[in-house]
This record gives structure tokens, sequence and C-alpha cells, in this order.
């Protein structure tokens, strides 16, 4: 527990809203009940296994599936032929846009292998080492081909080409000739070439980054079941089981109504569990075998064929004046979007430069195709690329001329009205609250010792809103169960009960909240985006506000007034004033008491397309020391301070901060992907993918900034991402200022930093 | 009145590099027929393939969005999800 809050308002406090109660999922957690996507057994079940790619590049001339289609215990074989073909087409639910030729093609391949670990073909059986076996009987007849894995290999002008008709979108003319360039984008304000002529101090750096795996406890898995009369069900560990529905629907060639789907308890998604690899391949084998099939990833499949964050390739260029002004900044920004065109560059252009006040911007973005397992969504994503070499640069700016990293940041704080890259202005404040925070921190004073260093950064999130829906029942004792849309993945189940429970006036321990599935509740976009507190949180207070005016209807008639006669007030229904009548007060526990007598069940469903969500916003320093023997880095000091609008369940808002923290550590010292000669990955485990661990930290301070967001009933901003944005940099920076070596390649592992420091 | 603009990519595409317009509208809905007016097909586009801010505050392009008098209204594309 930490008390570091700061609130910047004077609004009421709460009863339930910024307490602690217990997570309503810790028991089942910890006392391993929680049933998770590999947990489900069905009557009959079927195991699945699925053949992949043992090669980044190939050709398939052709696949024979007959020899596993005959060994006994085999019920069912498919490959990509079983499913229906996609129109080459960018579509899509909420800000995002899919393009279902791509993705029909990552969930099975067709007529090439694009990484290693690429499904093939997929099989059925009665147990998982007669589908093994069966898998293995699977002959494919491949062509390899030569394969390219960095980004820069990637977008040469004679790098191996992924898709020999892929044309560059986003260049006017298209240009004539194909290659791994997706996509290029251009932002931009003001007037850039102008601005950096009135710098005193430019400064600009390459920089790279590499891809790292969102690094779940679960693996991937789910179960289907497919019935003769067309109704599927599916059982799986995801993000979004609306999202997993629709896409599977769209793959299969299915209506969204024959499908169910049910969420299981989910071990980690950050982002990678937005996408389906496996859903549709159990929906197949389920129908074609008639029987329940089960499929689940190994920790290898999920290094090799699920999407980890882009790494990428960079350029930054800032432009100050003495007084510390930040005249100019522009940025070339190169993402590896794995095997199918999609990576976050886009989030890398809009977020980069966001936090600053900054007339002259441009921002260039390349989404780029390479023989890596496609790129999928990871906390912020795109954000905490560009934010490392923006933040990089910027700490370099400020030591030429002589300026505190914090203050040069506070001068050039964003605010209301100031214009971002992509051309709206900022609405909502809430980053200059987060560098003072810091600045204001005791820790910022401490001295340090020999090689040891400071460093600072920040970053910056959208955050998300969208579709989401809640249903609320009043039980006939009182208390109260919330169902939503959105899988449990950062507490929204207590953070839900809890607003339901400030809402109706009710004691916290009287609600429940539960994830239900597709057929139980309306429709909920993913978890993900920093968006379910916001979005959900906001249907279920809603839902809990109808539920308010029926009990004062139910109340009305009871004591025979009319209903503007009756208010709620603390959980009680009361007179609205003397002349309504002497009342004894009814609580909602007595009022559902008579809920048979007065109208039948007390119920409430609500949906929202919820907008004006608050971005994040999040600033950082650390302390560090550097092993000038071993190039090891050891985090001494970790401060983090976020904007977190209202605190809805504080722990878990900190917990939330000190992951980010946490995985940027990682991301910025250790995690890597580490590709052969061949192009297969030769570290597709936690052994040789350095993830921290509990013995490389310090207790993350998380320093809680309060700015309510005046769109949301209790002031909530997605708190989830924002996190993992400054600490690449603010770690990068503390390095430079124990040993005066710039590092613009993560990781910053002990040999990369021990070869810098030996050079 | 309500001012609009587009990102440059998406001008480029469908205003013949045009960024900006003024249009009356009261909702989102509106806007979308006015541009529509202006380009027909615009609107559709606009629907499927943008965010929009308001003001600043980011939304869901949704016709049911209020806009208020003088708003600037901003289109910005949808992040690409593969």
């Amino acid at each position: 527990m930490n008390d570091s809050t700061i609130v910047t308002d004077s609004v009421k406090r709460f009863k339930w809203v910024g307490t602690r109660p217990i997570r309503p999922d810790g028991v089942p957690k910890v006392t391993g009940r929680a049933l998770y996507g590999a947990d489900l057994k069905l009557p009959g079940m079927l195991y699945g296994k699925i053949l992949r790619s043992p090669h980044a590049h190939a050709r398939i001339r052709s696949i024979d599936t007959s020899a596993a289609e005959k060994l006994p215990g085999v019920k069912a074989v498919m490959t990509a032929a079983d499913l229906p073909s996609q129109k080459f087409d960018y579509i899509g639910p909420e800000r995002v846009a899919v393009n279902f030729w791509h993705v029909t093609r990552n969930i099975l391949a067709r007529e090439k292998a694009l990484y290693e670990g690429h499904a093939i073909a997929a099989v059925a059986a009665i147990s998982a080492s007669i589908a093994e076996d069966a898998a293995a009987l699977i002959k494919v007849d491949y062509e390899v081909l030569p394969h390219v894995i960095d980004v820069d290999d990637a977008m040469a002008p004679d790098a191996p080409l992924l898709f020999e008709d892929m044309i560059t979108r986003g260049i006017e003319p298209a240009p004539t000739k194909p290659s791994n360039i997706s996509k290029r984008l251009d932002f931009a304000i003001g007037d850039v070439d102008a601005g950096f002529k009135q710098a005193d101090v430019v400064i600009e750096k390459d920089f790279k980054t590499a891809a790292v795996h969102q690094a779940y406890i679960e693996p991937h898995a789910c179960v289907a079941k497919y019935e003769a009369d067309g109704q599927c069900e599916i059982w799986s560990s995801s993000q979004g089981h609306f999202q997993m529905r629709a896409l599977t629907a769209q793959i299969l060639g299915a209506r969204l109504g024959d499908l169910r789907v049910t969420p299981a308890e989910i071990g980690g998604g950050f982002g990678g569990k937005t996408v389906t690899y496996l859903e549709p391949v159990a929906a197949i084998l389920s129908k074609k075998s008639g029987l329940p099939v089960r499929l689940q990833m190994t920790r290898e499949d999920v290094f090799r064929a699920s999407g980890p964050t882009s790494g990428s390739s960079m350029w930054v260029k800032i432009g100050v004046k003495k007084d510390g002004t930040i005249v100019a900044a522009e940025g070339i920004f190169r993402f590896q979007a794995g095997a199918f065109p999609g990576s976050p560059v886009m989030n890398g252009c809009l977020c980069a430069f966001a936090p600053y006040d900054i007339p002259n911007q441009r921002a260039t973005g390349f989404d780029v195709v390479s023989n890596r397992p496609k790129a999928a969504a990871y906390r912020a994503p795109g954000s905490p690329i560009s934010a490392f070499a923006v933040e990089s640069v910027l700490d370099m700016c400020a030591k030429a001329i002589g300026m505190d990293p914090l203050a040069l940041r506070h001068k050039n704080a964003c605010r209301i009205g100031t214009p971002t890259i992509a051309g709206p202005k900022h609405a909502h404040a809430g980053y200059i609250e987060t560098v003072e925070a810091l600045m204001n921190h005791p820790a910022y004073k401490v001295k340090l010792g020999p090689n040891q260093g400071r460093g600072v950064a920040s970053g910056y999130w959208f955050n998300g809103g969208g579709e989401s829906s809640a249903t609320l029942q009043v039980n006939a004792d009182g208390t109260v169960l919330v169902a939503t849309g959105s899988p449990d993945i950062g507490g929204s189940r207590a953070s839900m009960a809890i607003m339901a429970a400030e809402t109706l006036g009710v004691d916290y321990n009287t609600v429940r909240a539960i994830v239900a599935d597709t057929a139980s509740v309306g429709y909920t976009h993913v978890t993900g985006g920093s968006r379910v507190t916001f979005a959900t949180g906001t249907a279920v207070v809603n839902g809990a506000k109808t539920v308010v005016k029926e009990l004062c209807k139910r109340a009305a008639l009871i004591w025979g007034v009319d209903e503007e006669g009756v208010v709620w007030d603390d959980g009680y229904a009361k007179p609205a004033g003397s002349n309504v009548g002497d009342f004894k007060p009814l609580s909602l526990k007595e009022l559902a008491a008579k809920a048979a007598a007065t109208g039948g069940p007390i119920t409430a469903s609500a949906g929202v397309n919820a907008g004006g969500q608050a971005p994040g916003f999040a600033s950082q320093f650390c302390d560090v020391e550097v092993d000038p023997e071993t190039g090891r880095v050891t985090i001494l000091r970790f401060v983090a301070a976020q904007d977190v609008g209202r605190a809805i369940h504080p722990a878990y808002v900190e917990g939330q901060i000190q992951g980010g923290v946490v995985q940027g550590i990682g991301w910025a010292l250790n995690e890597e992907y580490i590709y052969n000669s061949k192009g297969l990955l030769d570290n597709p485990g936690f052994l040789d993918y350095r993830c921290p661990v509990a013995s490389d930290l310090p207790m993350i301070d998380a320093v809680m900034v309060e700015v309510p967001n005046p769109t949301h009933p209790y002031g909530a901003k997605g708190v989830g991402e924002v996190g993992i944005c400054p600490p690449m940099a603010a770690i990068a920076n503390a390095i430079a200022a124990a040993t005066g070596k710039r590092m613009t390649e993560l990781p910053i592992s002990p040999p990369r930093l021990l070869a810098a420091l030996s050079a | 009145m309500v001012r609009v603009a587009f990102t440059s990519g998406f001008a480029r595409r469908y205003t013949g590099g045009v960024r900006e317009f003024e249009v009356e509208a009261k909702n989102l809905r509106g806007v979308l027929k006015a541009m529509d007016a202006l380009f027909p097909g615009l609107g559709e586009h606009l629907e499927e393939e943008t965010t929009v801010a308001i003001n600043g505050e980011y939304h869901e392009t949704g016709y049911f969005q209020v806009v208020p008098p003088d708003a600037e209204v901003f289109f910005i594309p949808r992040i690409e999800g593969g």
C-alpha cells in the first residue's frame, strides 16, 4: 500500500470510490480454483494440435494430410482450405481497422509461411499425444525463400518481399514497385524548418528498439463445441469475448447469433489477447469431428506465433532555445508490423510529442512487414517506442542548455488548448501536475554516489472509450448483481462494484460483479486501451441510476404518493419534502423484499458509446547504478507519477502503475527476440527471454495524481497503459548520467552496455 | 458554424487536399451529411475510417455526438490493427 496520492480538486470525498476493499476474484485465484482457458474439460473433448512452420519464409507447394487422417484416434484435420476466403479490405470495430484477408492467413497460412511458427494445419484427436503424432505426419512441401527480420533490412530496396504485390499506401503518386513498406503516415503542424532555425541547440539521434512480448503468464487457450444445428459455443481466455466472437464469426463465415463465447479467467493479456489465433481453428475442428475441441499454445508457441509489440528504428530531432523553449521537433518512426501490416506506428507518431507544447512538429511513420510473428497491441501500443527516442533527445537537450530535465518538461508542458500533431487541441489537463509531483518528491533531491545516475522521462496515451454494456439485478435479499461484458484484467470487478455501490448508496459487500458471456449481457468492446473503468464504468453507473429511479417508483407506490415525491439519499428512498408526508425511509433491502408486490424483479440494463475520455499522462524518474566491470544496471529507485483522474480502487491503480514500470524496466534492460541466421527464434522461453523478477526491482513508488475527468461520473481516467511509456527513456537517461554514455538501442543489456563502456 | 478539419493524408485522399471546412450542424450526423453533400460518399468514409475529436474530446464517429456551436470537429484515421 502506498499513500502517495496528490489530489488537485476539492470535490467531495466518496463513501466507496477511493477505498481499497478486498478483490472479489482474490480467493479463487490464491486457492488455485479460478478457471482459466486451459482448465475447461467437456465430455468427449478432443485435444487439438497445430502444425507450425519450421521456416522463416517459405512458399507452400502442397500440404498432404492423408497420413494424419489415417492415424487411429484422429477425428479431424484441417488446413486453410477449410476456411472461407476473405475480402482484401481494412474494416473493423472501434478505432481499429482490420484486414481479414491478412487475419485469416495469420490463423492458418495459405500461399506462404511468413515466419517460424506460422500455423500451417491442425488436428484433433482423442489424446494430446495422438494429436502431436498426427501433426508430425502432415507432409508440407516447402520452397524455402530468403527471409528478412530487421526493420531497416526489410525496407532496403533489395529486401526479400513477403508480398510480391504490396504497394506502399500513403504515398502519392503510389510507388510502382512493391516493397515491405505497407504504409507511410505523415503528420505535421506549424513550420518545422522555420522552427529549427529559431533554435539555439538542435540535437538529433538514431534509435532502435527490440520487439518485446507482452509475456502474460497464461498461454492462449480455448475450447469450442460446434453443434449439428450450427450453434457454436466457445470458452476462451481473451481480453474481449465479444471481440473473439466477432473475429471468429468473420473468419468462419458464421452469424454472430450462432456463436456464444464465455470468458475464462485471464492470466494476463496486456494487449496481446485482443486478437484471435485459436478460436476459429478449434471451431472448425469441432465442426468436422462433431465433438468439443480444446486448443492451447505452449510457451514456445506463444513466443513464436503470437504478437509481440513492434521493434523499431527511429530518428528524432529536437530544437530548443537557451531558455528551454522547445521550438521544433521531428521524428521518423519505422515500426515492425511482423508478417502482416498493422503495427502501432500511427500511435507512435501521434503520442511522440503529445505531452509538450511545441508549435512546429513533424512525424513520419512507416509500417513495415518482415518475417516475424504479427505484432499485436502491448500496453499503450506504439507510444513507449517513440517516447524512448523523444525523451532521450529531450534529456540531451536539457543537458546541452544546462537545465534540469524536469524543469525543461515543466516549461514546455501541454495544457488545455495546446495543439497536438494530429490537429485536435488537448481538451484535458493532467500532465504538468505529474511533473510537479516529481519536482516536489523528496527523493528527487537525494544525492547519488559513484557510478549512479538519475533519469527523467514522460509519456502520453490517448485512453479509450467506446461501447460497453452492463446489467444490474436487485436480488430479493437486497444484494445486487452487476454483470458486464468486460473481462477483468486489472480489477474491473472490484471497481464496477465500487461504482455501483456508490451510486446506489449501499454497502460494497452487498454488490457482486461478474463478467457475463456474449449471450447474457450487451455488446462490449475489448478490455484494452485503458477504457473499461471509464466506459464500462459509465454503463454501470447509468444502470445503477435507472435502478435508483425504479426503487423510488416502488417506494412511491408503497406510500401512495407521486413518483416525483420520492428522492434517493444514501441508500434510502425518502420523501422529497415535508409536504409529501411523514414516511419512514425505505432501504434498498426493504424495497427489494417488496419487489414482487410492487411490480416484479428490479433490474436495469445500460449501453453506452462513451466518448470524452481523458488521456493519460505519466512522468517518472529513476536512479540506477552501473557496474562498470559487467555492464549490469541495478535500479536503485523508481518513482512513477501518473494522472489517474480519480482512483476508484487505489490499490489496483497503484498496481497498474507499478506493473507498467516493471514491464518497461524489462523492455529497457533485457527483453528481446534473438533470431539466428536462418530467421529462427533462439530464445522462445522465459529462461532465455529475460523478464524482470522480484529480485531485480526496488519497490516502485507509485504517485497517483488526481485531476478528475469531468466526463466520467466519478472522474475516472484510464490508468492501465501510460505507465509503460516513460521507463525505457528514464533508464537510458539515468545510465547516461551515470556513465556519460548515451545508449540508443534497446535492450541496454549487460553485454551491450559493457561494449559501449569499453569503446 | 462548425469548423471541420482533416489530417493531410485524409484530405489528400478525399477532399482534393482541402483540410478545413465550415458547416452547419448540431450533431455529428449533421456534420457527416454536410460533408457528404460536398463530397458524395465522404460521409461513409468518415463513418467507417475515422475517430473524431470534438473540441479536442475524442469520440467514436457516432451520429448522436453533440456538436456545440463554433466547435472544432477533427477527423483522424482509425488505428490499424492488422
